[in-house]
């Protein structure tokens, strides 16, 4: 049986090679160009067409028979192009389209079911193919689409799912025309902006038409705090801004509060005012922290009846408080070389904000000067040690007599400032310790020395570094212990120092090896923890040695007065580096049901790293102080262990570290980190029909509401006609005509020649 | 502010009721500013002498020792390096009276290449002509001295060549810095009394110079014999006249005197912000 062909197409069955095809094409071309320039000196117009025609056709006709035209009959078949519907399956999906309607869900599977018979036309020419999206693709069942997805995934992408179309598979061979993209519009991958510029042409680049249908057009009742806006860190004592963004949809007007809060505690109260016709408003909070650390604080706003989601009426975060400078106040009993090369050592560390009074003149002093002659100022004793006291982050005594100047009054304010976590640090002098009268004091409390009733020894003598000084940060002027040991060495002695005894729980740093006080060597350097604050007792006044005296008797620029007060300071402020146990948390903000994980590093009393110290970790609500969840881990030998404590709910958590070691503990640190009360996609209420009508345009595609109920215009292309099967060739070219008219062709254009006398 | 702690508080005034502290008497010495006359009889000193001695009590605070005092170095140099031989005695005394600072009575006197310079910051040289070349031991010595933080007071007590050979020589021991004209409204003028010309025994040169060391004032240059108005005998007489302001010029050379210590000690203390309200005050 005659196979059925349906189409057809000119081919050329000439057996000769391409080459010689073209060669013989351009011989007959030059057959015409060299009869033209023949007959250019002819006269008569008509003679030269006539010849010049006769010689065209001629060739055309050669031509005609050398390349053997004919048809090839061809029996071809339609293959249907693929159209792919995608529905969005987020959680945002699962809101309601307007206040107490169905589901956003819902409408779409309603539109699906409206518009199939359409979709079941189409079928004709184009395969359906159904997916769901989120922030990735998967392919589902038609009668799931129609019947209504569940709606779960956490984030919304679309334009991955996009390309994962056109890019992926071969599809068997068939060709994408479209994509319908059934959805809110909400998107927080890279739509998440809205169309720019690189998303514009990404949408062009996939070359197929995208039509979209939006669901959800309606208002919704909702109030959120949409994102904070602050700085990742905030320097201590300095104002501090925060900015919230507060949505709000369908809410009427209302004076709404929005709360600022510190682990529970509230630290600042605005109000802002909602109207109808504004969606967005920004409300501003400043503050001063008074701590430095890591904190969760949380904005607030109240819940109302009949909002879509409640868990979006807050967000946490973490702001790090940090020491911007170290404020010092240095007082100072009677100028000195000691005070001298203190003074200029702050002075001119950037890291520190230095404010220092000095008494110039005592009561026993005259100058023989009025006093509008003298540049003194009065010693603002109430202002420091009362108003001011907490602004500093460091006291230092330099042989201060506090009797003088009626301060009894204010010792207790100092011990507390300390106790509360302030720093004190007492040098030696004539007026400083048991000396000073300070042993029966506030002050005297909680140094960690203690006079042994003993005058001030002048004797000179070379400081001792003790085995708690070998390692402790404040004595390290070189980081091996033998280097240590012999950069302290080096230096030069000391002439005289307060005699005082350790008290227990206190760790001298450097001694006086031939003088005993209480059983033990004399202290010449201590340090101690009084509450939450940290001492230091510096029991002679000749620190200053170590500065001019080992650099111009050492031959070299001596470093040791200058570490050994930066290291000081570092310590008793509570450099973070310097703790013995440091936690950090892997994210300080986690999505909702991620897990909350931490490394804690662990150092030895030595500041080295304390392989094998036992580690508990409890994971605190950090408003309401409860314990959730412990965990005990053994530190490796780098003195570090990880540690998950769980999924926590939304809210704020510190995660706290003691450590120990041999039974000795060794310290303890926190870091904090924030739930977030919702993820992106479910706190996101606004339903984005713009951005589903943007796609269309740019890609070429049409756009509806899913109220509608129609399907949205589609230029789809066309689908692709392949061959299937046989194909038949017909040659042309033998027929008896083309012959016939070369013959006379060539024959009437000889006669014509001869007769008008061409050769 | 509370104004019974503020009059009271002069950076040291007032001490409580019933407690008022004997002061040290560096040397014991009693010191008044009036000139004795010679013919003043022994038995009166000794008198006076010994009713200080025994309404001196005992007990009262000192400094650990020397190094913990302010203790003036004279620099010793071939030349005559000390002309005015009681100067920096009468300057310590004078600074022990008026002010908190604790010095030592009796200067030291070491070479300029000696390493225990370094132990007392506060170095004075003294002349009457030209200061010799500086041996490369003394200039090195120097120049770690200054840089460390060592502070040096050049006094000329002749004709201007000590002061102007002083200004040679130290631009050599620090090199790429020339001495500079300390201005009028320099800390060094108000580091304790308010000072409004640099007088010595003369007025020769109405301003001092000096080299700075980073922000530090580490050289002061006076061609003006501060030690010869300073200066003051065993027998209580003051060896020089001074003009062309008499007494009250000598009176304005120890209040530089004290400032100069004071500022080798405090440095830049009184251009700190919370004292020149006051400072601006006073200087109206």
């Amino acid at each position: 049986m005659e196979a059925v062909y349906n189409d057809w197409r000119v081919v050329l069955l000439s057996p000769w090679p391409t080459w010689l095809l073209v060669l013989l094409g351009a011989l007959a071309v030059a057959g015409v160009v060299l009869a033209a320039r023949g007959l250019r000196k002819e006269r008569s117009g008509v003679r030269k067409t006539v010849l010049l025609s006769l010689r065209t056709v001629s060739m055309l006709a050669a031509l005609f028979v050398i390349l053997e035209p004919g048809v090839r009959l061809l029996q071809t078949a339609q293959v249907r192009s693929r159209l792919a519907i995608l529905i969005d399956g987020s959680a945002s999906m699962q809101l309601p389209t307007e206040a107490g309607g169905t589901s956003r869900a819902a409408e779409a599977a309603a539109w699906l079911s409206r518009v199939t018979p359409a979709l079941q036309e189409l079928e004709a020419n184009y395969s359906l193919e159904y997916y769901q999206y989120d922030d990735g693709l998967q392919p589902i069942e038609a009668s799931a689409a129609v019947g209504g997805l569940p709606s779960t995934g956490e984030t919304t992408d679309l334009l991955p799912s996009l390309r994962a179309l056109t890019g992926g598979g071969s599809h068997g061979g068939r060709k994408l025309a479209g994509a319908v993209v059934i959805g809110d519009g909400t998107d927080h991958g890279e739509l998440k902006a809205g169309l720019g510029g690189a998303t514009r042409k990404a949408l062009e680049g996939l070359k197929i038409p995208v039509s979209t249908v939006a669901v959800g057009g309606g208002a919704v009742k909702d109030l959120a705090i949409e994102a904070v806006v602050v700085e990742d860190f905030a320097f201590v004592r300095n104002t501090v801004e925060i900015e919230a963004k507060v949505a709000a949809s369908a809410m009427g007007t209302l004076d709404v509060p929005v709360v600022l809060r510190r682990e529970g505690q509230v630290v600042s109260q605005q109000s802002v005012r909602v109207d109808p016709g504004e969606r967005s408003y920004s409300v501003k909070f400043s503050f001063v922290p008074d701590e430095i650390g890591e904190f969760v604080f949380t904005v607030s706003a109240p819940v109302y009846e009949g909002e879509a989601i409640a868990s979006n009426n807050s967000r946490s975060f973490v702001l790090k408080v940090i020491r911007d400078r170290v404020r010092t106040l240095l007082v100072v009993g009677r100028p000195s070389w000691d005070q001298r090369f203190l003074r200029t050592l702050l002075k001119t560390d950037p890291n520190v904000d230095l404010i220092s009074f000095f008494i110039l003149r005592t009561p026993q002093d005259n100058p023989k000067a009025g006093e509008t002659e003298l540049s003194l100022i009065p010693f603002p004793v109430q202002e420091i040690f009362d108003r001011q006291l907490k602004s500093f982050d460091l006291v230092i005594f330099q042989n201060f007599a506090y009797r003088p100047y009626r301060m009894d009054a204010y010792l207790p304010n100092i011990r507390r400032y300390v106790e509360e976590g302030g720093a004190f640090v007492m040098i030696g002098g004539e007026s400083s310790f048991g000396e000073g009268g300070y042993d029966l004091t506030p002050l005297g409390e909680i140094l960690p020395v203690e006079p042994v009733g003993v005058a001030p020894n002048e004797a000179l003598f070379q400081p001792r570094l003790t085995e708690a000084g070998l390692r402790h940060p404040i004595t390290q002027l070189a980081s091996s212990a033998e280097a240590n040991q012999a950069a302290w060495a080096r230096l030069p002695e000391l002439p005289g120092l307060n005699v005082t005894r350790a008290k227990p729980g206190a760790r001298v740093l450097l001694d006086q090896p031939h003088l005993t006080a209480g059983g033990e060597n004399a202290p010449v350097l201590a340090v101690g923890e009084a509450g939450r604050g940290r001492v230091m007792a510096l029991t002679t006044d000749s620190s200053w040695f170590w500065s001019i005296v080992a650099s111009g008797e050492g031959g070299s620029t001596s470093r040791a007065y200058e570490r050994v007060w930066s290291n000081a300071i570092r310590w008793l402020v509570r450099d973070p580096e310097l703790t013995p146990v440091i936690v950090r948390a892997s994210q300080r903000s986690i999505e909702p049901g991620q897990p909350v994980f931490a490394t804690i590093t662990a150092r030895g009393s030595d500041y080295g790293p304390a392989a094998g110290a036992e580690i508990e970790v409890s994971l605190i609500d950090a408003e309401t102080g409860n314990t959730l969840r412990k965990e005990r881990r053994s530190a490796g030998v780098d003195g570090t262990a990880q540690v998950e404590l769980g999924t926590p709910q939304a809210g704020a958590y510190k995660i706290v570290a003691r450590a120990s070691l041999a039974g000795q503990e060794l310290g303890e640190g926190f870091d904090v980190v924030a739930v977030r009360a919702a993820s992106v996609e479910r706190s996101d209420v606004q339903a984005r029909p713009g951005l589903l009508r943007e796609i269309a345009e740019v890609t070429g595609g049409g756009f509806v509401e899913a109220s509608s109920g129609q399907l949205p215009p589609m230029d789809l292309a066309p689908p692709d006609v392949v061959e299937v099967g046989r194909a038949k060739d017909r040659p042309i070219w033998d027929r008896f005509w083309p012959l016939v008219i070369l013959a006379v062709c060539l024959g009437g254009e000889w006669v014509l020649r001869r007769r008008w006398g061409y050769p | 502010m509370d104004r019974r702690a503020t009059l009271r508080a002069n950076e040291g005034t007032d001490p409580a009721p019933g407690r008022a502290r004997p002061r040290p008497r560096p040397g014991g010495r009693a010191g008044t500013s009036r000139p004795l006359h010679r013919s003043a009889s022994w038995s009166l000193r000794g008198i006076a002498l010994a009713l200080t001695l025994v309404l001196l009590p005992a007990g009262e605070a000192r400094a650990f020792g020397e190094t913990s005092r302010l203790t003036f170095v004279q620099g010793r140099y071939d030349g005559n390096w000390n002309p005015r031989t009681s100067a920096l005695r009468r300057l310590a005394f004078e600074i022990g009276t008026r002010t908190s600072i604790s010095t030592l009575p009796e200067e030291k006197v070491l070479d300029l290449d000696s390493p225990e310079l370094f132990r007392y910051p506060f170095l004075y040289l003294a002349g009457t002509g030209p200061l010799p070349t500086l041996s490369q031991a003394q200039t090195d010595n120097l120049r770690r001295y200054l840089t460390y933080g060592g502070f040096l007071l050049c006094d000329d007590a002749g004709d201007g060549s000590f002061a102007a050979s002083c200004e040679r020589e130290i631009a050599r021991v620090l090199p790429g810095q020339e001495a500079g004209r300390i201005p009028a409204d320099h800390v060094l003028f108000k580091s304790f009394f308010l000072v409004d010309q640099p007088a010595g025994r003369t007025l020769a040169r109405p301003y001092l110079t000096g080299f700075t060391e980073g922000s530090r004032l580490a050289v002061v240059i006076s061609a003006n014999d501060l030690g010869g108005a300073w200066a003051r005998d065993e027998l209580g007489s003051w060896e020089y006249e001074v003009a062309p302001g008499g007494e009250s010029q000598r009176e304005f050379a120890f209040r530089l005197g004290v400032n100069i210590a004071m500022y080798s000690l405090c440095t830049d203390y009184k251009d700190d912000q919370v004292h020149i309200p006051f400072i601006m005050k006073r200087r109206r």
